[in-house]
């Protein structure tokens, strides 16, 4: 549920020359069974899909955020055009790192698949340039992500069986079947490996959580944004929710899932899912950002505390996002640490 | 002031010497004619006082330096330091004023700038030249001239001067008046002087004669 | 310092004409030189600019050794996987021709999504009205394309690159071009499909992370490349730009150093007379006290009196003339190297102060030999007689230093260029001007005690004895004239031997009466087709293909002609310098250009190894010919050996030859398609006067300051005999005493005047035919990489002469005049 890959689908096929047919994006179904390795894989007649990776470190420091995510968007259109390099298929990358008491680093990269990027459709394994996704036979993921003012080259490990969202990893999305995504997390890896911060390499040791999504309708209309988090809970139990808001911030549709430590999972949608905004943090932008959140969900009741407040984002490239996306700590009946997402807060995209 | 000791001075293509084994002393204050027929080697033997020809042998003795010891740009400076030159031939530089002639000994001894109006104004006056500083050369009389050539001399003070026919090129009357002031000049400063003379006049008003003949000099 | 300044200000004052015109001199010599050296890095600055806003600055280029090759995308993948490596950018760039119009445009395929980390002046500008984005069937133009085709945003137009066309619309503009460039930007997929080449790019522009070593990264990454493809670095690109015209850039530098040097020589004549002049004021001095070396301090303080304003007033100038120029006539001065609007002039401090440097240095070097006699002069007979110059070196000593000299300039002229410039052959030209210099009072004295033989009227005879007596200013005045009189005959020479070679060239390259060409882009097949229907009213058709092979990355890239002639008989073709070596018959055989050989050490008979369609291949050199099209090399390949290897032949240029009688049928019979495809055609007669006329323009400057070098060379020889006579105002006021009227005495002037032109002329014509086989002998290969016969054009060489003489008869009736107009009276009463 990646705010950022959504408005750049949007751009695109808003982009997309109005006298091309519009093209037929496949639609994601109730019941259909996801095959692994295969569906860790790239899904290219979906308009979008993302590999996103966000994790908290203990080494070299604690509470050092880290993030890779890789958006595919098909994009609609020069879909028959005989070149291997016409614009279809395009992948975004994104990779941050946000350093506690301190500041938040990011960069990004975009390129066509066969121009510097790609992705193989049989197992998770996606690239622009040097930065790279991907999955080992032994279900180990090795992420390679390097800039001039960070770096990093980490392995992550399972310490349990992956989670398909929604209903057997049909996750819906809002109140029409249509807006649904296929869904995998994989919450609760181990981190190790190397993080380069100021020229200097050192062990990196930490817990990361992988999202894995696809789809290609999932907001209505009227919807702006998104609230989302994803949280490693310190007892090893995983807790992911989010909220899709209208104009006036009202929820238009939420869910909460919450995986115990023995495995146990628990869903909650609608009424039963609250967010509310303790804190609100005003970025130098001048958007306000409720970085302390309260979920209410079943019995529960957690807050966040961002390890930072500035972790606002914003790229240029293609066209301009804005958003909020950093690592928090949760408190409350549950605890853990993990990356909560605030879109729609910046307004309306220019085009 | 000058001592003179055994100078010896050869043509290069001679077998006989112009001059052997001169010996003379010329005291501060102290003005001397030198005569001699043409020929005899009177301007060599200035010449190689002032150090503009060497000699074989003997030495210059000028306020205790021996000008032939010396190398041509020390001799130079011994020369701007300590001699004042009088020419037949006035040598005024045409192209510099009165005033930039006579200041031109000021500038060689690094004399500082504000004194030359002062030495330059009381020097032409002296010479009977007061308003002259401004004027060129070419617009001069020969007695003017050689006035200004006088006072060029004595601007800097030197301890000798070196005359060679200053009132050759003069008539009898400006010659007289010319040579007056010189003489005045060097008796006010106490300066030594060696006029090289043809004529009897001069020779009889200077303190002492001296005849340079090819065997030598008499006194 | 105050002394000095007196007789610096009396100097000037009294020399007034000879010390403005040293000045002048000076200025002059600086002043070409800056104004060339100004127009050169701006035109240089502009270029590398231009190339930027095209190819922006990557830190490195993936580009095919072979132009008409092509960079496959598995290579450009995977060298975007390497770590280093922050963005490939990949172009596809082709020639094509817009809707009908004449000119070809750069279409430049490129990628938004990685172009603005690389090239962000190439970036396309979507436009409100229409529809679509920057990765859509569109292209945007540069602002003087758009006007040039009188197109608008969403205009309809046709792109065509030989048969292949693209319809498509213009969808905006490129707002960050510079405004001459044509350009067309397209999204490179659409380019490919439309143009080619498939799974590949044209180059790929990389950004590697800051703290890369670029060199070690470049080799590391291009020994896992296919040999075909070859990574430039940033420096190979700055490098090439300029080696694309450095060694033109250094011989004009070098003729403006000449210039200034012939300015030295002036204040050589000025400072030589004024010590002569002043020898009595000086030994009073030196009387007086000022030492030896401050008299020396003192004609070397009046040389930078000269110099300091003298230099100041050629930096003005110069930049002025670089302004007027650049404005009259752009960046470009005559090699054809740079063109377009008129480049922007930066005239740095550094270069400012280089130039006024050496013309001090100039003024310096001139005044050191008189400096140096005025050291030395004797004072109490300086002060007697006046000015004594000591007695001339024995003969036999200076013929000792000649032919010494002589087997310098020899051994200078046989030795290589060093870093690709024929310094030695610089150096050669310098040792050839001493010679002549140092001839000169051998000269004299040879013609003036042969002349005191001869009964002659007694005016003359005067001036014979005189200059026979006191050689040293006819001496002076002769060098002067020798050194520019050398120079200027030398150029004419170079040039013209140059121009002789380049006609006969013309013949030899030019055999057919009509050329076709489509300039960049391939010929129609259509067109090619109706060629060969026997209706075509031609006895015979050849075609041509260009491309370009990069064999070292820092120099400019060689052209690969691709011919349609027979391999075993490419003389008929080629104007071969040497003999011609058969292949054998299952060997490659190119022939490769004179510049080429020289460049890269080939000789025929040698095997090649060439990067030939995108891999590496052995060939035979089978000979060398002559190009004097292509300074930096180009290789023939007969077309059947080139479609053996693989290679496509897609010819750009049509050589044509109509049937007898048919001529005008010919040309109506291509005036259809050169209509229809917007070919370019001409008549070799006017490709060959196009070619001479641009020929000649490259020369312009070089005449420029050949009229420079002689003016000042007729300067010094004015000035120095106008000093001569001066210094003998008293002898010649004595002979008027005695006798002499005005008359004869101008004449006796004017005959010692017309005297030391002669010899001047007469060793300056030997200095510079010698000079002249340097230049076209030494410089030019060394330099420029063509070797031509020389040829002196003497007609024009003569009226040179004749020239130079009448100035000479001027220019001393002007100093006679100027002696004689004193008084007698007063010059033989003044007393100094």
């Amino acid at each position: 549920m990646k705010r950022r890959a959504f408005m750049l689908s949007c751009l695109l096929s808003a982009l997309a020359d109005s006298k091309t047919a519009t093209p037929q994006y496949a639609k994601v179904l109730r019941g259909l069974a996801l095959q692994f390795p295969r569906d860790h894989g790239a899904h290219p007649d979906f308009r979008t899909e993302w590999w996103y990776v966000t994790g908290a470190l203990d080494l070299p420091r604690k509470d050092i955020g880290f993030q890779l995510t890789f958006f595919r968007v098909r994009t609609g259109f020069v879909e028959a055009l005989a070149s291997p390099i016409a614009a279809s298929q395009i992948v975004f990358a994104h990779a941050a790192v946000t350093l506690p008491g301190d500041k938040l680093l990011h960069a990004d990269r975009a390129a066509r698949a066969n121009l510097g990027a790609g992705f193989s459709t049989s197992d998770c394994d996606v690239h622009i340039g040097a930065w790279q996704i991907q999955r080992s036979v032994s279900d180990v993921f090795m992420l390679k992500a390097q800039d001039a003012q960070f770096a990093f080259d980490l392995t992550l490990t399972p310490t349990q069986p992956k989670m398909l969202q929604g209903d057997a990893g049909f996750s819906q999305k809002g109140v029409r079947a249509e807006q649904a995504s296929y869904y995998v997390t994989w919450p609760n890896l181990q981190v190790d490996g190397s993080i380069v911060l100021g020229g200097k390499s050192q062990a990196a040791r930490g817990k990361a959580w992988f999202d894995h999504e696809w789809s290609s309708e999932v907001l209505g209309e009227a919807d702006v944004g998104w609230d989302w988090l994803g949280i490693n809970l310190a007892d090893g139990g995983a807790l992911m929710a989010f909220r899709i808001r209208d104009a006036a911030g009202a929820t238009v549709f939420s869910h909460a899932t919450l995986r115990d430590v023995m495995g146990r999972t628990q869903t909650w949608s609608g009424a039963a899912v609250q967010f509310k905004a303790l804190r609100k943090w005003r970025s130098a932008r001048g958007t306000e950002y409720p970085v302390e959140v309260e979920l209410r969900f079943g019995s529960h009741i957690v807050r966040t505390m961002p390890i930072i407040d500035d972790q606002e984002l914003s790229t240029r490239r293609p066209a301009p996002v804005v958003y909020w996306e950093g690592l928090v700590q949760v408190e409350g009946t549950l605890t853990g640490r993990g990356y909560l997402e605030l879109t729609g807060y910046a307004g309306k995209i220019v085009m | 002031m000058l001592v003179v000791s055994g100078l010896t001075k050869r043509h290069p293509n001679a077998l006989r010497p112009i001059f052997r084994d001169l010996n003379f002393s010329v005291s501060a204050g102290q003005i001397v004619a030198l005569v001699g027929e043409s020929g005899v080697g009177k301007s060599t033997l200035l010449n190689c006082i002032a150090g503009l020809e060497t000699a074989e042998a003997g030495s210059v003795q000028i306020d205790l330096q021996n000008m032939m010891a010396l190398g041509e740009a020390e001799r130079a400076r011994l020369r701007a330091a300590r001699i004042g030159f009088v020419f037949q031939a006035f040598h005024v530089l045409p192209t510099l004023t009165v005033a930039q002639n006579i200041a031109v000994p000021l500038l060689l001894t690094r004399v500082p700038v504000a004194e030359h109006a002062v030495r330059i104004g009381a020097l032409l006056d002296r010479v009977g030249l007061a308003a002259f500083g401004a004027r060129w050369p070419a617009s001069l009389s020969g007695g003017e001239l050689q006035r200004v050539a006088i006072a060029r001399a004595l601007v800097h003070k030197p301890q000798l001067i070196l005359a060679d026919e200053p009132t050759g090129n003069l008539d009898p009357r400006t010659a007289n008046e010319v040579l007056s002031l010189l003489l005045e000049r060097c008796r006010e400063q106490n300066t030594a002087a060696l006029i090289v003379t043809h004529s009897a006049q001069v020779a009889a008003r200077c303190d002492h004669t001296l005849t340079l003949t090819p065997e030598g000099l008499q006194a | 310092m105050t002394l000095a300044l007196w007789l610096i200000q009396a100097q000037f004052q009294t020399r007034f004409t000879a010390t403005l015109l040293s000045m002048l001199a000076i200025a002059l010599g600086v002043a070409l030189g800056f104004a060339i050296d100004l127009i050169n890095t701006a035109a240089l600055n502009d270029f590398s600019r231009a190339m930027k806003s095209v190819q922006g600055e990557p830190d490195a280029v993936i580009a095919p050794r072979d132009s008409a090759a092509s960079v496959p995308l598995t290579a450009i993948n995977q060298v975007a996987r390497d770590a280093a490596v922050l963005v490939v950018a990949p172009v596809i760039e082709v020639r094509v021709r817009v809707d009908n119009d004449a000119a070809t445009v750069r279409l430049i395929g490129l990628d938004v999504l990685t172009a603005p980390a690389v090239m962000p002046d190439l970036l396309p500008r979507q436009s409100a009205e229409v529809s679509g984005n920057l990765f859509g069937d569109g292209v945007y133009l540069s602002r003087a394309l758009a006007t040039r085709l009188k197109r608008n945003a969403g205009d309809e137009i046709t792109l065509m690159r030989g048969d292949a066309t693209w319809r498509t619309r213009i969808a905006g503009d490129l707002p960050a071009t510079r405004p001459d460039d044509l350009i067309a930007v397209a999204d490179i997929a659409w380019v490919q499909a439309r143009f080619g080449p498939l799974d590949a790019v044209s180059e790929a522009r990389i950004r590697l992370a800051a703290n890369t070593d670029v060199e070690a990264w470049r080799k590391s990454i291009s020994a896992t490349l296919p040999s075909g493809l070859v990574v430039k670095g940033a420096a190979d690109e700055g490098a090439r730009v300029s080696n694309l015209s450095r060694a033109y850039r250094v011989n004009l530098n070098v003729l403006a150093l000449v210039a200034l040097l012939t300015g030295g020589f002036l204040v050589f004549a000025t400072q030589l007379t004024a010590v002569a002049q002043r020898s009595t004021q000086f030994a009073l001095l030196g009387v007086l006290g000022l030492t030896p070396s401050q008299r020396m301090a003192q004609v070397l303080l009046e040389a930078v009196a000269i110099g300091i304003p003298g230099s100041a007033l050629g930096l003005a100038l110069g930049y002025a003339l670089a302004f007027a120029f650049t404005r009259l006539l752009g960046g470009d001065l005559g090699g054809g190297y740079f063109s377009g609007s008129a480049p922007t002039l930066v005239a740095t401090p550094f270069s400012m102060l280089i130039f006024f440097a050496l013309g001090c240095a100039a003024s310096l070097v001139g005044a050191a030999y008189p400096a140096w006699l005025n050291r030395s002069q004797p004072l109490a007979a300086a002060l007697k007689t006046g000015f004594a110059h000591r007695p001339p070196q024995a003969h036999s000593q200076r013929g000792v230093l000649l032919v010494a000299l002589s087997f310098v300039a020899i051994a200078l002229s046989q030795a290589p260029a060093i870093a690709g410039l024929p310094f030695a052959g610089y150096a050669a030209i310098a040792v050839v001007l001493v010679i002549g210099i140092v001839a000169a009072p051998l000269a004299t004295h040879a013609l003036f005690s042969h002349l005191s033989r001869y009964d002659l009227p007694p005016a003359q005879r005067i001036a014979v004895q005189n200059v026979a007596q006191a050689p040293l200013m006819a001496q002076v005045a002769a060098s002067g004239l020798i050194v520019s009189f050398a120079l200027t005959v030398s150029m004419v020479i170079m040039v013209s031997s140059f121009r002789v070679a380049v006609d006969t060239w013309l013949d030899e390259v030019l055999p057919a009466p009509l050329y076709v060409r489509s300039k960049a882009t391939p010929l129609p097949q259509a067109a090619l087709d109706a060629l060969k229907r026997p209706d075509a009213p031609f006895v015979k058709s050849e075609s041509a293909a260009f491309s370009g092979l990069t064999l070292d990355a820092s120099r400019p890239a060689v052209a690969l002609l691709v011919r349609e002639l027979d391999r075993n008989d490419p003389g008929i073709r080629l104007p071969f310098t040497g003999p011609v070596i058969a292949a054998p018959l299952e060997q490659t055989v190119v022939w490769v250009s004179e510049p080429m050989a020289e460049l890269y050490g080939i000789k025929p008979g040698q095997q090649l190894r060439l990067p030939l369609l995108g891999r590496e291949m052995n060939v035979f050199i089978g000979g060398v010919w002559r190009d004097y099209a292509r300074q930096f090399g180009s290789v023939v390949i007969s077309r059947g050996d080139y479609e053996k290897l693989g290679g496509r032949f897609e010819p750009t240029d049509l050589a044509l030859w109509p049937r007898a009688g048919q001529e005008a049928a010919a040309k109506n019979w291509l005036a259809e398609y050169v209509k229809r495809y917007a070919l370019e055609f001409s008549e070799s007669v006017e490709i060959r006067r196009i070619s001479l006329s641009i020929f000649d323009k490259s020369f312009v400057v070089t005449y420029a300051l050949e009229a420079a070098a002689m003016l000042i060379g007729l300067f010094g020889l004015a000035v120095t005999l106008a000093a001569s006579v001066w210094l003998r105002a008293r002898e010649l006021a004595t002979l008027s005493a005695l006798g002499f009227d005005r008359a004869m005495l101008t004449r006796a002037v004017m005959f010692e005047g017309l005297m030391i032109a002669s010899i001047g002329l007469a060793i300056g014509l030997a200095c510079g035919v010698a000079v002249g086989a340097l230049l076209t002998h030494v410089i030019n290969p060394q330099a420029f990489h063509w070797r031509m016969q020389l040829h002196i054009p003497w007609f024009v060489v003569m009226l040179g002469v004749v020239l130079t003489l009448l100035a000479g008869l001027v220019a001393s009736r002007f100093a006679a005049r100027q002696t004689t107009l004193l008084p007698a009276a007063r010059v033989l009463g003044s007393v100094q």
